[in-house]
């Protein structure tokens, strides 16, 4: 009998939850007229105790089941209104309004440059070496086999510190070379160093030469170390810098910690060698110095003459910056101009 | 330096272009800067024949010449009447004749004129109008058999040629800067024999009687050859040879001061001519059997010798300087320039050619002490081989034979020690190696003769001979390059490095630094990257001028005169420069000052890491903001009014997350108030110092308002400033996770009132000291000034590790704070 009733009620619920125009408040009525405290669900399940176990057990499952469906049915229904009720359109905005942005500050493009730069090179087994910029005369030329009144010591324009007569004349570093020296003495071969630094030379400032510089050096020693490798290595470096594929070509030159020494050029990264306006049309772009270590700078450095062989080159790091970013002043790395940074 | 291509390809045979030996010489030699031609351009300059001279009536000077030649354009004979001025012409004469029209090269447009009353349809035209030298003197005589009307062009003897600019590097020096030493590159690289006879150029035997050599220095003169030449004939050089001389930017002058030039620019020798009479004039106290030769000593000169240059520079010398002397006085300053009195002029007759070697340093060292550069000194103080100078005077007496009719007396060579070939031992297996390509012994060998390297082989090695010119040769790796270069660096194939790869140490401190600028970055700071250097003012204005700076010898320009001891002067430039553009600006800058401490210079020698040379190099780092409204308003910065000091705790809100960031305990760090002066860079009511377990690590403030009026800036300036490496230091202790609250914890708020001086921090601490473990945190939320009080209200979070705090617990604690914040510091709780 009581079986009966409650499969009525849930009839009689079904058929009034289908007849009502749904809205939160029928829905809550809905409820407290089917399972509020003064239901006939309520006074049904306070009815129970009077039951056997067995009839119990058996018609109090389906109650419960039944208030569960019940509450099941209105919760997908005020679900639903809500659903119902929401309407994307009338909340519709101008997506082109500027957004509220986040302070966001911005390298200096020497610093992006320097750490793609770093990556590479740290990849292919590279230490990062440093060492001061204010340099004794014995690391910045003589260990460099740039002897005092050598006509070398003229190649590059050097800002030398003033000193009182008999003191040692120091200088600012012209070239990040001078780590070299000063590496090698602490550490045996086989070794692969980069030297990222500021440089000095005492230059007239144009839109291609600044007295301060940012150079970047690569040296690698050890017992088998030949031109093929250093043309090979420069390749791999300048492919993944420039994400292309590069040919590096060697040019005589002269730089008195190498010898051999070159020039290098990189096949032109805008026109792959073709012939463009920023090649000049000659398919090469310069970019800077390469050469065999000089056994002289090995003996400098503590080594025995001719035990190992190693290669080191050089370039600027503005030149790649300016290359990279197409900037036409080299002065604006140094000029602090925000409107410069903040495009970076 | 510049290279005549005709005289290259004169020297060399070469048949190639201009272009392919550019090209050959760059990818093998020497590199190439720039390339000019250089045409002779005389369009409307055509051969006329003088029919009829007849007297100027206006004028005495002038002449009027009838001439014939033909019109360009019809090709039709005309005669034209033209007015001269140069005395030389005659009937029946050919001469250059620029028709109306033409534009010569010195930039004179012929135009149809009157001169004095009388017409005038053209120019004849004298050397120095068409650009040939300075030779005013006279119309140009052209050669009889010259055809009417013809571009004169062909007559004058002008050849057009290319001007290659080279870019001699040092090690090229002792050679390449002649053209005979390019000359031999380029039949180097056309595989063959370098025709110019420079083995036969030997000195005559024919020693000269009037002239007696002494060397009394033989380290700073290791070789001394002087010519006597008679019957010197004084005049201009010929035409191609000035062509030539010009080629290489080199003034004619007279055919003796050309043939030295000349002959320099062809072999690399400097020389000099002196006029022999006028050494014999000043010659007074010889012996007397020599009283009929005049005499050349090559000596030091005294401490504060004088003498007068050539170009009448007066020069006090000193016993270092070198000099070419009669005995007596000072003829030349060896090797650098002639002297005043013992010079070539119109009247010359004999003349001593000096070809002489001068120990390289010595010349270099004069020239510098001097300030006296020149062409020669250039050359001698790359060092050059000693036996050029035989060559040069047996050169040169060949050309004064033919440009000066002149007659060799004869020579005398003082040479005490003749300079060798060196040999070098050339391990075929190295040269190898080094290049890392397999060149067949063949080529070795055919590249080292070729070059005029003489080889003896031996099992796998090759006796090098080395000429003495190619100074630049002493090792092997001096011959690998020679070799690989001319073989060709491109057919060296790229290889893979053979070598372990031995994972790389981490820079910690560079690492450090960029992750202190991604940091910064992140932050919304942007990067500056500044000068080393700022000027003497700088320090002042910035009140560093207390602190001992390096100073550049020679700075570009004043304003870079001092070595930065402070990222901050500059730092202060870049904010007045970019307040020109923005209302607010947050930089940062990551770089090194650089310390000087006199005081600890100690040690000798040159090579010693140990040694100190009192210099300090420190990593700092700055950052430093200006905020959109917060102008320095001098007015209540006098008198104190204002407590609010947004820049500052921008900053200082900046330098606490920076701190987070890279792991401090925020329980370590302390900022510290310190006592400054007025004058100082910072200021004096808004500075600290930030200590992190005790030590100090930077400061942080605003920038003194005195010190920004000077820079002009009209905003605040607030700055942080910290020490890299200690930062680095610090950043690598290990952090320990804290576990997190289990528990609810309860938060009060408490505000209160102080009058005086009762800091932030006391009021923290004393709270955290009263409420002892259940205190988790208190942090402001409030803070304002008005009349001298000071209204703090802070949130304090109560809670327990194990248990859940109940209110009557924290309302406990809560009053004992209370109690002691008014008993302790005497603060007034709103309740």
């Amino acid at each position: 009998m009581l079986k009966e009733k409650i499969e009525n009620l849930k009839k009689q619920f079904l058929a009034e939850i289908e007849r009502v125009k749904p809205s939160d408040e029928a829905l809550f009525e809905l409820e407290k007229k089917y399972t509020g405290r003064k239901s006939e669900f309520i006074a049904i399940l306070k009815s129970l105790k009077d039951l056997s176990p067995e009839e119990k057990k058996q018609i109090g499952e389906l109650a419960n089941n039944t208030k569960n469906q019940i509450w099941e049915i209105i919760k997908n229904k005020r679900q639903e209104i809500s659903e119902n009720s929401f309407d994307a359109q009338k909340e519709k905005i101008d997506v082109t309004i500027p957004g509220k942005k986040k302070s966001a500050g911005h390298f200096n493009p020497i610093s992006l440059v320097r750490r793609d730069i770093e990556d590479i090179f740290v990849s292919m087994g590279y230490e990062i070496a440093d060492g001061p910029e204010v340099e004794t005369g014995w690391y910045n030329f003589d260990a460099l086999n740039i002897p005092k009144d050598h006509p070398a010591r003229d190649m590059q324009d050097t800002f030398f510190l003033d000193a009182k007569d008999g003191e040692e004349k120091l200088s600012m570093r012209s070239q990040t070379s001078a780590v070299q020296a000063r590496y090698m003495e602490k550490n045996k071969p086989p070794l692969r160093i980069i030297v990222p630094g500021k440089c000095y030379r005492r230059e007239a400032t144009d839109t291609t030469h600044d007295h301060t510089f940012y150079q970047f050096e690569a040296l690698i020693v050890g017992e088998n170390v030949n031109v093929g490798n250093l043309k090979f290595t420069a390749q791999e470096f300048f492919s993944a810098f420039f994400k292309q594929n590069v040919t590096v070509r060697l040019r005589p030159s002269y730089f008195p910690f190498v010898e051999p020494g070159f020039e290098f050029d990189i096949s032109c990264t805008v026109c792959g060698g073709k012939g463009c306006r920023a090649c000049k049309g000659g398919g090469w772009l310069e970019i800077g110095g390469a050469g065999m270590v000089n056994q002289n700078v090995f003996v400098s450095a503590g080594y025995p003459r001719n035990k190992y062989q190693g290669f080191a080159w050089g370039f600027g790091l503005e030149r790649l910056a300016m290359m990279k970013y197409k900037i036409d002043d080299v002065r604006l790395f140094h000029g602090g101009d925000l409107r410069f940074v903040k495009q970076f | 330096m510049k290279y005549s291509y005709n005289w290259l390809k004169e020297l060399s045979d070469t048949k190639l272009s201009q272009d392919i030996v550019r090209e050959l010489l760059t990818m093998h030699s020497l590199e190439i800067e720039g390339m000019e031609e250089k045409k002779w351009n005389f369009d409307g300059v055509v051969v006329g024949k003088i029919l009829e001279i007849r007297k100027h009536p206006n004028a005495d000077k002038l002449q009027i010449a009838i001439v014939e030649t033909q019109n360009f354009a019809s090709v039709q004979k005309q005669n034209l009447q033209i007015v001269c001025g140069a005395p030389n012409i005659e009937v029946g004469q050919k001469v250059p004749v620029a028709l109306v029209g033409t534009k010569l090269p010195n930039g004179i447009e012929i135009k149809e004129a009157e001169i004095r009353g009388e017409k005038s349809f053209g120019m004849l035209c004298a050397l120095d109008e068409l650009g040939l030298g300075a030779d005013h003197s006279g119309i140009f005589i052209l050669d009889s058999k010259a055809k009417i009307g013809e571009p004169a062009k062909k007559y004058l003897g002008v050849e057009d040629d290319t001007i290659f600019e080279i870019k001699v590097l040092p090690d090229r020096a002792h050679d390449a800067t002649s053209h005979v030493g390019v000359a031999r590159e380029i039949s180097v690289l056309e595989n063959k024999n370098f025709e110019y006879d420079f083995d036969g150029l030997k000195l005559p035997n024919k020693k000269s009687k009037k002239l007696i050599v002494k060397i009394e220095d033989r380290k700073l003169c290791s070789r001394y050859i002087g010519a006597v030449m008679e019957n010197v004939e004084i005049k201009d050089s010929p035409s191609w040879m000035k062509q030539r001389l010009e080629a290489s930017g080199i003034r004619p002058i007279n055919n003796v001061v050309d043939a030295t030039n000349y002959v320099m620019l062809e072999l690399g020798q400097p020389m000099h001519a002196f006029d022999f009479s006028k050494i014999s004039g000043q010659e007074t106290r010889n012996k007397k059997q020599e009283t009929n030769k005049i005499q050349i000593v090559v000596r030091k000169a005294k401490e504060n010798e004088e003498m007068e240059l050539l170009d009448e520079t007066k020069l006090k010398l000193s016993d270092q300087d070198l000099l070419i002397t009669n005995g007596e006085t000072p003829l030349a300053l060896a090797g650098i320039m002639g002297g005043k009195d013992s010079g070539i002029n119109e009247n010359t007759k004999t003349i001593i050619l000096e070809a002489a070697n001068f120990d390289a340093v010595n010349i270099r060292r004069s020239r510098t002490r001097l300030g006296v550069k020149t062409e020669s000194s250039d050359r001698f103080e790359k060092e050059i081989d000693p036996n050029l100078a035989e060559k040069a005077i047996v050169r040169i007496i060949e050309v004064l034979e033919h440009t000066a009719d002149a007659k060799l007396e004869g020579v005398i060579d003082v040479y005490p020690n003749k300079i060798k070939p060196c040999k070098i031992k050339l391990d075929l297996e190295y040269v190898n190696s080094l290049l890392g390509e397999i060149i067949p012994k063949k080529e070795i060998i055919r590249i080292l003769n070729l070059l005029g390297i003489g080889t003896t082989i031996q099992p796998y090695k090759v006796v090098c001979i080395v000429p003495t010119f190619r100074v630049d040769l002493k090792t092997q790796e001096d011959l690998i390059e020679e070799i690989g270069r001319i073989w060709g660096y491109e057919k060296i194939e790229p290889r893979p490095l053979v070598e372990p790869i031995i994972p790389a140490k981490i820079n910690e401190v560079l690492s450090f630094e960029r992750r202190l600028g991604e940091i910064s970055v992140g932050f919304g700071f942007d990067e500056m990257y500044n000068y080393s250097f700022y000027s003497e003012i700088d320090a002042k204005n910035c009140a560093l001028d207390n602190v001992k700076h390096f100073e550049l010898s020679s700075p570009m320009n004043p304003d870079q005169k001092y070595v930065r001891v402070s990222l901050i002067p500059n730092i202060l430039k870049n904010i007045k420069t970019n307040l020109k553009n923005f209302e607010s600006l947050n930089i940062f800058e990551i770089g090194k000052v650089y310390l000087c401490h006199p005081e600890l210079v100690s040690g000798s020698g040159f090579r010693n890491e140990f040694r100190m040379t009192g210099t300090e190099e420190k990593r700092m780092f700055v950052m430093a903001q200006v905020l959109e409204k917060d102008p320095v308003n001098f007015a209540e910065a006098k008198h104190g009014a204002s407590k609010n000091a947004e820049t500052f705790y921008s900053i200082k809100g900046a330098t606490e997350n920076l701190l987070e960031k890279i792991s401090v305990d925020e329980n370590s760090i302390s900022f510290n108030e310190v006592k400054l002066s007025k004058n100082h860079l910072a200021h004096a009511g808004r500075s600290a110092e930030i200590l992190v377990d005790g030590e100090k690590i930077g400061m942080i403030g605003e920038i003194n308002p005195l010190v920004l009026g000077k820079y002009k800036i009209g905003k605040r300036v607030a700055v942080c400033e910290l020490d890299t490496e200690k930062l680095l230091k610090i950043s690598q202790k290990e952090l320990v996770y804290k576990a997190l609250q289990k528990f609810p914890t309860i938060t009060r708020d408490i505000s209160m009132l102080a009058k005086g001086e009762t800091k932030a921090i006391e009021i923290q601490k004393l709270i955290k000291k009263i409420g002892g473990d259940l205190v988790l945190n208190v942090s402001m939320f409030d803070v304002f000034f008005k009349d001298g009080v000071t209204s703090f209200a802070y949130h304090i979070e109560f809670g327990a590790p194990e248990r859940t705090l109940e209110n009557k617990e924290v309302d406990e604690v809560m009053g004992k704070i209370v109690a002691g914040l008014e008993k302790e510091l005497g603060l007034e709780i709103r309740k």
